[in-house]
């Protein structure tokens, strides 16, 4: 049994814009499985339809053999969901907040402290605190710790590291780890595509569409095309000049440098016909060099190439 | 049950924590009762009348001297005729008009009756009655301080002419006006308000994924607002016997009843407005827009509804506050009972049930495809 089926969803709002286009795809229970896409890819719009609470144009979304749709009281209490944007209580309490959505579980506080203990730990200085008064950081654990206090089987996390700080980040990160040991499937969009690696498997997104579905790994093993990094001194000019390159490649601006995918076959070519057509075109380039892509690559090249198409 | 209680103490939990919010709620009922009982009733000093006195004796001017002793009259013209008196009403800003008959003296001494004829301007309608009520009581003062030396008591006959507007009918109107503004602004205001918070920050959705029951979502929101609602309507009750000295003469377990009945059908209104809306502000601009005004336009509070185009009288069945109005009014002032106000509550009651089923079903928004 899969713990997540999503089939052919769509889903549009009134302003005729598809949000979602037949989005397909599954997760296994126990995996770490990320959602990555720009904003407005549909990312939210996706997992308020996972957790019940949108309906869907089309398609369907079986959770543990559920339907969402159908048996949406019984999948509620099965799912744990943190919102992208803080959604607990400002003026209550951190303790407040938590036993407040611990009895809405028909839950308590002690039930299921041993899943929960590893963050709780972080927060039981602030337990008095307002949790509005709370920083970025520790608003976000705050809202785990909610969402996992009735021992859900599927955590959905809605861009958990948005606006966090990379410290924190990184720290939300190893938590994941840790839930994941509790046999939890997770669930787990973001924009940021380092984030990208520390998950299972992962579906790319883009416009409502999902360009790619498979282990972080695999995605940047079956890069396309051969990439490399140049150091430019006027970015934009150059940006614009390679728009006529003769050689069919996608380029982006990456820190100071310009990153290049270049599909041509006769690789070794590359470098010599490049320093061609930047002569002819009066373009001051240094350190063009070959590298190995990251996600981040892959995923740009993905996008770019279905731009492109 | 569990979870009902939990959402009850969240929802005080953020009454007491919004120290601002909670101090012009339970203030907002003291200022108003103060603010609109002070403005009608003590307000009028010295107003202006006229005295058309026929007799001349010494009892007459007795009289006269009482009125202008009494601090709420200054006479500010002595007409010989009546037509002089409709010039003085118009020329010297005149409010009140005593005419005294003739021979006065004579006809007390003799007859133990006399006829004073009173002429109100009545086209502000509260001044002209609580002038009406001044003039009353000194003649009433005049009446006990001659029947302590006089061997036979006498009996006064006053005949009261209103001009302009024929019907008085609102003077103990503004308490429970007031009773009726406060119960919507703190039940149906704020309870659109706060639900309409949780939708717009989100904490709606994650009180809507829990397996918890929609209705204790809701009741939790309407009880908090009617318990504090009943708190104002306490306190202007009291404010308004203690100060104003207003009749409660019917039962006051009956208007207690009367007044919760209210504030469900206001929380409900309440419930609805925020289960159409999307933010706090649409749903205040709402409340106010299509539920406060027309208490205060269509209920008859301020303004009397016999007097509206017929369609605004059908229009005004539809708001609640009419009902209230009439059963709080016949509770207070005529005495009534349980079994004479039943409709008005069955009315309201309806309203409540009609719309909170509404409201049920529109609140969990992922059923807005």
């Amino acid at each position: 049994m899969q713990a997540v089926v999503v089939d052919h969803i769509s889903k549009c709002y009134s302003d005729k814009v598809p949000a979602l286009k037949s989005v397909s795809f599954a997760v296994n229970q126990g995996e770490i499985f990320g959602l990555v896409g720009p904003d407005g890819a549909g990312k939210t719009s996706l997992f308020n339809i996972m957790t019940t609470l949108l309906f869907a144009d089309e398609g369907s979304v079986t959770l543990l053999d559920m339907d969402v749709e159908c048996d949406y009281k019984k999948v509620r209490a099965v799912i744990g969901y943190l919102p992208g944007v803080f959604s607990l209580y400002p003026d209550l309490t951190v303790e407040e907040n938590l036993k407040f959505f611990a009895t809405m579980y028909k839950s308590s506080l002690t039930e299921n402290m041993p899943i929960i203990k590893p963050i709780w730990k972080q927060l039981t200085p602030f337990k008095t605190r307002k949790a509005g008064k709370l920083s970025g950081g520790m608003k976000q654990k705050l809202a785990l710790c909610c969402a996992l206090i009735h021992k859900p089987e599927i955590l959905f996390l809605d861009e958990p590291t948005t606006g966090v700080d990379p410290v924190s980040r990184k720290e939300f990160w190893d938590i994941l780890k840790t839930i994941q040991k509790q046999k939890i499937t997770v669930i787990v969009s973001t924009p940021y595509m380092d984030e990208a690696t520390r998950c299972d498997r992962i579906a790319l997104i883009q416009e409502g569409e999902i360009i790619k579905i498979d282990s972080p790994e695999k995605i940047v093993k079956g890069f396309e095309g051969s990439l490399y990094s140049i150091r430019v001194k006027r970015i934009f000019d150059t940006l614009k000049v390679m728009e006529k390159c003769p050689i069919e490649c996608i380029f982006y601006p990456y820190g100071e440098y310009v990153h290049a995918v270049f599909y041509d076959k006769n690789e070794v070519t590359i470098p010599i016909r490049f320093a061609d057509f930047m002569k002819d075109n009066n373009m001051e380039y240094s350190d063009m060099k070959k590298i190995t892509p990251s996600i981040e690559d892959c995923f740009i090249e993905l996008m770019e190439r279905r731009k492109s198409e | 049950m569990k979870e009902l209680a939990m959402i009850l103490k969240k929802e005080f939990w953020h009454i007491l924590r919004d120290r601002v919010s909670l101090f012009l709620m339970l203030s907002m009922p003291i200022v108003l009762v103060l603010l609109f009982g002070f403005t009608i009733s003590s307000e009028i000093r010295n107003a202006k009348i006229a005295i058309l006195d026929h007799s001349m004796d010494s009892q007459s001017k007795n009289l006269i001297e009482k009125i202008s002793a009494s601090g709420y009259f200054q006479v500010v013209s002595y007409p010989d005729n009546e037509t002089e008196i409709d010039r003085d009403f118009k020329s010297k800003g005149g409010k009140l008009a005593l005419i005294i008959p003739a021979n006065f003296e004579e006809s007390l001494a003799k007859e133990q009756i006399a006829t004073l004829q009173i002429i109100n301007d009545v086209s502000d309608l509260n001044v002209a009655s609580i002038l009406n009520n001044y003039i009353r009581s000194v003649i009433y003062d005049f009446t006990s301080d001659y029947n302590d030396l006089a061997t036979d008591p006498l009996l006064f006959d006053i005949s009261v002419k209103m001009e302009y507007n024929q019907e008085m009918n609102s003077v103990y109107m503004f308490v429970p006006g007031i009773i009726t503004l406060i119960m919507i602004i703190v039940t149906a205001l704020m309870s659109s308000i706060t639900l309409s918070r949780e939708m717009e920050t989100g904490t709606m959705n994650m009180l809507l994924i829990t397996p918890v029951k929609k209705v204790y979502v809701v009741i939790g929101k309407l009880i908090p607002y009617m318990f504090l609602s009943f708190i104002c309507t306490i306190i202007i009750l009291v404010l308004s016997v203690l100060v104003f000295h207003m009749p409660i003469r019917g039962n006051l377990l009956t208007l207690f009843v009367l007044c919760v009945i209210f504030m469900l059908t206001s929380a409900s209104f309440g419930l609805m407005i925020s289960a159409l809306v999307k933010t706090q502000l649409d749903a205040m601009m709402m409340t106010m827009m299509g539920l406060f005004l027309p208490t205060v336009l269509l209920s008859g509070f301020l303004f009397p509804l016999d007097n509206m185009p017929y369609f605004f009288q059908l229009l005004a069945n539809v708001f609640p506050a009419k009902w209230f109005i009439i059963a709080i009014k016949d509770v207070m002032i005529k005495g009534s009972g349980l079994h004479e106000i039943w409709l008005y509550m069955l009315i309201l009651f309806g309203m409540a049930v009609f719309l909170i089923t509404i409201s049920l079903s529109r609140i969990d928004k992922r059923r807005k495809k």
